[in-house]
């Protein structure tokens, strides 16, 4: 095992720490500048291969980072969700892909909403607030903040992805006492 | 720091801890990352690309096995850079390599270390060869390799680094007692 995340399902997912056998797949999406172009793009698989082991180590130092999704009908790679937070980062927050071919299923939503309860839950992480940083022009994934209730904070500039905007989620309270958790 | 689900074995040299990083050792890094210092391997560097390397490390021990360690001054405790055996993908061979912060420079720990490094590359993990990629302006990096038995082979354009120098390592059955004394 890689690193020592949790395993978590969904009706149509299991959110699971990410594997060798992934490699592949998630190496596709980080060079496909298009589609990663939201998320940090890379130009060369070598690049990109480190990021696969720095989400390893940020799970091994946080205890957390990106899960891989994996689509129970196939067993395949459909994307990645997680607790996202190396240094430099305002807080943490809660970050979804899905990769090409897995769109349009409601994926992403599904993950992220499973990895934001294990965020809040006591006996998950245990995190009282989170946020979602979105480039601005991603329009896609503010409409994915929005359906799971976050709401637009500010603009700031991030280390690594220049202007982006902070969505903030509500909290594990206000998720319990609409019965949105 | 959580448990891992994968080991970093500690070695252990006359003067010298090989460790596991833990993230307090990544404030040496950052300011490492952030001077000419560091010129050799990819800096300078902004802090949170320090953070980002030291993190792709840990991950590159669960990935392959093998990684570099954190170097501990035994006698003070203080983090004195790291050196390993490196394969990340695209790699074409296993490397070994060493970084030292510059207050640890010439005491010959990069040497100590490296050799450690390289018994565990030969002894315990099975490598019947090993390489180290130095950057053709890096006379101290070029002197350690020398102490430690190895030759210059030959030149190749790196896209990322530029122009980097391949020196072989000698084979696990020329080196005698680790190979120190041959070369002593």
């Amino acid at each position: 095992m890689l690193t020592n995340a949790p395993t978590l399902e969904t009706q149509n997912l299991i959110l699971r720490g990410p594997r060798h056998e992934d490699a592949r797949a998630v190496l596709d999406f980080l060079c496909d500048t298009e589609r990663s172009a939201g998320f940090g793009a890379h130009d060369n698989r070598s690049d990109a291969w480190r990021w696969f082991a720095l989400n390893v180590g940020h799970w091994h130092w946080h205890g957390y980072g990106y899960f891989t999704i994996e689509d129970k009908e196939t067993g395949a790679p459909a994307g990645i969700t997680g607790v996202w937070n190396p240094h430099g980062w305002p807080e943490p927050e809660l970050g979804w892909v899905v990769f090409r071919g897995f769109e349009g299923k409601g994926i992403a939503y599904e993950a992220a909403h499973r990895a934001r309860a294990w965020a809040y839950a006591p006996d998950g992480l245990g995190l009282a607030t989170l946020t979602s940083n979105i480039v601005p022009g991603n329009t896609r994934s503010v409409a994915l903040a929005e359906r799971l209730g976050a709401t637009y904070e500010r603009t700031y500039t991030n280390v690594h992805m220049g202007e982006d905007m902070m969505y903030r989620h509500p909290s594990p309270e206000t998720l319990a006492a609409e019965g949105m958790a | 720091m959580t448990a891992t689900t994968f080991t970093i074995p500690t070695l252990e040299t006359d003067r010298l801890i090989l460790r596991a990083h833990r993230e307090e050792d990544i404030a040496a890094e950052k300011a490492f990352f952030a001077t000419d210092a560091s010129r050799f391997v990819g800096g300078p560097l902004p802090a949170h690309r320090a953070w980002r390397t030291v993190a792709m490390m840990i991950g590159h021990w669960a990935l392959r096995g093998y990684g570099f360690w954190a170097l501990e001054h035994k006698a003070t405790g203080t983090y004195l850079g790291r050196v390993g055996l490196w394969f990340p993908d695209g790699w074409d061979e296993r490397e070994v390599g060493w970084t030292l912060m510059p207050a640890a420079w010439g005491k010959g720990f990069a040497t100590e270390a490296a050799e450690a490094a390289r018994t565990y590359a030969y002894d315990i993990l099975g490598w019947d060869t090993a390489i180290s990629q130095i950057d053709p302006e890096n006379e101290p990096s070029k002197a350690v390799a020398r102490r430690l038995g190895a030759t210059f082979e030959k030149t190749y354009e790196d896209p990322e680094y530029g122009t980097i120098e391949v020196w072989r390592h000698p084979a696990p059955e020329s080196l005698v007692n680790g190979g120190m004394e041959a070369y002593a």
